[in-house]
């Protein structure tokens, strides 16, 4: 308050020195562009570990035009452009590398319309997914897609990372549930991709901005599918002596033909840390725990809940369990959904990779994983959706220890490596960034990449978007991640 | 500089950022230096990479409500409660925050004689409408007030500074209440004349320990006597209490601030001792305050034993997301405070109440002064068991 007062007594707002901040503060409003040292701290950052970002002012428009003022003022100034949402990010997405202006999305949070006859919704970029859903939910709708981080990540960040969730299994990922984008392009135009018809006209260049990663330009309005709320719901705990034992449950689960709601797999220690902070009475002597669910109409789901724990029993499920309130179902999930957050109670720093690999190799690779960290004497923790093979092997660390981040490295190269050659890929969901770029190549022929980069520099022949992204260098002034020549369902 | 911060607490953020939308100055601000995240890592910055503490820090430091909304929604259970205490009381030893007219303006708080001079100075002042509405003094302050009379020796009711010169009506419901339930009662009155909150979350943790020490002294039950449960009916205080324990660290500290529960958290445990009584004809919408649900952690017995009395209990739609009041935060940061009331009335017009339930005096008159039309659950028992 203290601050306030001397400002507003004094006149003196920070000089920033720089014209490019100073035009910025000129065109949307003084107290909306940051360019002290504790904002750009701040915003050098997001949830992964990378740690070499380096901001430049930091923005917060309100309207789409303003984001197109500031977009515009980037270009005049030679300046980069990086889009932020909430940061909750795993793969350095918003990271801001060589100083460029940072597009915080934040206060862009209304949701515009709900169009329950069409089932569509028109939101901002900054709407939380989780408020999304409660908004959504008295109409009798939600937002399908639901990433772990759903109470924190917002809509623009889901876009831009083709974002999974469990429950994408059945319902399918965030490129499923986006009908049209109103996007600023990196020249500063303002274009509408998709729409409201059921063939819009033309290429379809929503399809290719979702999963852009803040790389293709800035998106301002979303409009996005509802989805029915699910008339019965039947949620399943199993518990196995090993992890085999659970991910042969869950391809049994798929080959008998039933398509459950979401199937996510945690071993012991991650339940341990995430028991710990639900208490939603988690087993800790589990060596794994397979979290099922159905849904459908009365009849259907009791059967396909059955036929689930028969599975799971001939696969030697040591415990099986059904909740039986939604109060029990919603504290196994909020466990489940903080999983990643809860492992500081094991090592404050955590590297994740975010691999998808065929469902039959499941259990092989997992195995692999574990020899792996073990080798490179590493923590590791595996909690995955496991319905769609999406494996999120953690490796957890204490940063401060000498060497460490040498052999989390290596152990995470070669996890890839056995992914890879199980005939996976490289992200499922979470995207490349900055921290998975140089994997690119072992997934990509040289061709395959500078194709994606052309692709890129139609949009953005300068590379002022969020530069240094995705693409290796080798094959661009920056980077793209494109149409991944993979089907859609695999990245949940 | 050194914020005498344990480095161990400080790293257990993995900066996920999960607890950014229990946050209401993130809500509102959309700023990640307004952030639960953000403030850990300017904490960081300046303890772990000597980052100098400029008026952008401090700026986001004073600005958080202290409402540990973000500990509860922390999967790695950062106590962010303490590390903000430890942060404010450094910075404050060190002159760079809480200027010495807000260690003034606290020092009638433990005063009981001075506070009630100063409440009767405000009263007349408030009649003769010198008051500006920021100061969140909704109801016209009593002139004059009845006591509370010693009924027995089963609890203490903690009456407390503020709350006791302002809103002692409340106190007079919970006695009521108590006493219905078969208690004989002790106001603490002098014995404890402040618990220390508001002090502490202002930095100025050595005079909270000070208090913390005489109210121990005066309410000890003395050799051989069974230690007396101490009943506290405003959220804040009994948070403060029930941290005496890690505050001061001794194992006196630790049984004492065992002996404290809140008035409702008490009640829902001798349920079967409230006589029954038909429910008031009133929908009523629960709003928890931060330091009952996040700190405490015991809202479940609001609606535990407010239930039976009333018509109709609805809870509010933005899981107990702050309401802006946070002690004194509603005076230091008046901007912020009202954009933070705003969603939380924009929540109570969703859930249409004819009053709002809120077991804290600051909450209370945040509210009540913008317009909400607010009550103790004490007082709707009260009024339940009295009609
Ligand atoms: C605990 C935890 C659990 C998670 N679980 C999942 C999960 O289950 N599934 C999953 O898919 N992800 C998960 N994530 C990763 C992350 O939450 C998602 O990728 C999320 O979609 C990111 O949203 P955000 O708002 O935080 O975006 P940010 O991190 O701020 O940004 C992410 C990317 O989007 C770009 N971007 C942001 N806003 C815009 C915009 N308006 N226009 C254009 N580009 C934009 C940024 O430049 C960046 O490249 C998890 C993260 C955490 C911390
Ligand atoms: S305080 Fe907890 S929830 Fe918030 S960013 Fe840190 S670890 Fe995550
Ligand atoms: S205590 Fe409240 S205001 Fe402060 S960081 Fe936590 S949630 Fe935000």
């Amino acid at each position: 308050m203290l601050n306030e007062l001397k400002k507003r007594l004094t006149g003196k707002t920070d000089s920033s020195g720089d014209a490019f901040v100073d035009a910025l503060r000129e065109a949307i409003s003084p107290e909306r562009v940051k360019f002290d040292g504790a904002h750009r701290a701040l915003h050098g950052h997001d949830a992964s570990v990378f740690d070499g970002g380096n901001s430049g002012p930091v923005v917060y428009p309100e309207t789409t035009a303003e984001v197109q003022a500031v977009v515009r003022l980037a270009n005049d100034h030679g300046r980069n452009v990086v889009p932020r949402g909430a940061g909750t990010g795993l793969a350095g997405g918003a990271i801001p590398l060589g100083a460029p202006v940072v597009v915080a999305v934040t206060r862009m949070n209304k949701i515009l319309e709900v169009d329950v006859d069409n089932m569509i919704a028109w939101v901002e970029p900054g709407v939380v997914n989780l408020d999304l859903s409660n908004t959504l939910r008295p109409h009798g709708f939600h937002f399908a897609p639901d990433p772990s981080s759903q109470q924190a990540c917002t809509i623009g960040g889901n876009v831009a990372n083709n974002s999974g969730g469990p429950h994408c299994l059945a319902y399918g990922v965030t490129n499923a549930h986006v009908v049209a984008l109103e996007v600023v392009l990196p020249s500063g135009e303002v274009a509408m991709l998709g729409g409201l018809d059921a063939e819009p006209q033309g290429l379809d260049l929503r399809g290719v901005f979702v999963g852009s990663e803040g790389t293709l330009g800035i998106t301002t309005r979303i409009a996005v599918r509802l989805t029915k709320n699910r008339p019965e719901v039947r949620t399943l705990l199993l518990s196995f002596d090993s992890v085999t034992d659970a991910a042969n449950t869950v391809s049994g689960v798929i080959a008998g033909g039933i398509v459950p709601a979401a199937m996510e797999v945690m071993d012991q220690r991650i339940t341990e840390a995430v028991e710990n902070y639900v208490g939603a009475g988690y087993p800790l002597d589990a060596a794994a725990v397979l979290l099922a669910e159905v849904d459908g109409l009365d009849a259907g789901v009791d059967i396909d809940a059955d036929r689930i724990a028969q599975i799971g029993r001939d696969n030697n499920a040591t415990a099986v369990r059904l909740a039986e309130t939604d109060h029990e179902r919603a504290l196994l999930w909020k466990g489940r959904k903080t999983a990643f957050g809860a492992i500081a109670q094991i090592a404050p720093d955590y590297y994740l990779h975010d691999t998808v690999v065929p469902r039959s190799a499941l259990a092989g690779v997992l195995e692999e994983v574990y020899a792996i960290a073990k080798r490179h004497d590493v923590l590791v923790m595996n909690v995955f959706h496991a319905g769609d093979g999406n494996l999120h092997p953690l490796l957890i660390f204490d940063a401060r220890e000498e060497g460490v981040l040498d052999r989390v490295h290596a152990a995470g190269g070669e996890i890839i490596t056995a992914s890879l050659d199980a005939g996976g890929v490289l992200s499922g969901e979470h995207g490349i960034g900055v921290e998975k770029q140089k994997y690119m190549d072992r997934m990509f022929s040289g061709d395959d990449l500078d194709h994606q980069n052309r692709l890129r520099q139609g949009f953005d022949p300068f590379c002022r978007t969020n530069p240094g992204k995705v693409i290796p260098s080798g094959h661009s002034c920056a980077d793209i991640q494109s149409l991944r020549n993979v089907p859609d369902k695999v990245w949940g | 500089m050194d914020l005498k911060l344990d480095d161990d607490m400080l790293n257990q953020c993995v900066q996920c950022g999960l607890c950014l939308p229990h946050c209401p100055t993130f809500r509102v601000t959309g700023d990640e230096t307004m952030s639960p995240r953000g403030r850990i890592k300017l904490m960081r910055e300046v303890q772990l990479a000597d980052a100098p503490v400029t008026d952008e820090v401090l700026d986001a430091f004073s600005s958080c409500v202290q409402c540990r909304g973000c500990e509860p929604a922390c999967p790695s259970g950062v106590e962010y409660g303490h590390l903000m205490e430890r942060t404010r009381e450094t910075l404050a030893d060190e002159g760079m925050m809480t200027p010495a007219w807000q260690r003034l303006a606290l020092k009638p708080l433990a005063n009981p004689t001075l506070l009630h001079a100063g409440s009767k100075v405000l009263a007349v002042a408030q009649r003769l409408k010198l008051v500006p509405g920021r100061l969140g003094i909704s109801e016209q302050l009593p002139m004059r007030q009845a006591p509370l009379e010693t009924s027995g020796d089963d609890v203490f009711l903690f009456t407390g500074c503020v709350m006791d010169a302002w809103q002692r009506d409340v106190h007079a419901a919970g006695q009521r209440v108590l006493e219905a339930a078969g208690f004989g009662v002790t106001p603490t009155n002098e014995l404890a004349p402040c618990c220390g909150a508001l002090q502490a979350h202002a930095g100025l943790t050595g005079e909270t320990r000070s208090l913390a020490e005489t109210m121990m002294a005066n309410l000890d039950a003395g050799s051989g006597a069974e230690p007396r449960p101490i009943i506290v009916d405003s959220a804040g205080c009994g948070a403060a209490m029930k941290d005496y324990g890690h505050l001061l660290d001794t194992p006196e500290a630790v049984a004492f601030s065992a002996r404290v529960f809140d008035i409702q958290e008490f009640l829902a445990l001798h349920l079967n001792r409230l006589p029954t009584a038909a429910p008031i004809d009133l929908r009523v919408a629960v709003q928890d305050p931060c330091h009952l649900r996040h700190v405490q952690r015991v809202h479940d017995a609001t609606r535990t034993v407010l239930r039976p009395y009333v018509r109709e209990l609805v809870e509010l739609d933005d899981e107990g997301l702050c309401c802006g009041a946070g002690g004194a935060y509603s005076v230091l940061e008046p901007e912020l405070a009202g954009q933070i009331r705003e969603r939380k009335l924009g929540s109570i017009e969703r859930a249409a109440p004819d009053v709002v339930a809120s077991a804290n005096p600051g909450c209370s008159m945040h509210l009540g002064s913008a317009g909400a039309n607010t009550r103790h659950p004490m007082q709707l028992i009260d009024d339940a068991l009295n009609q």
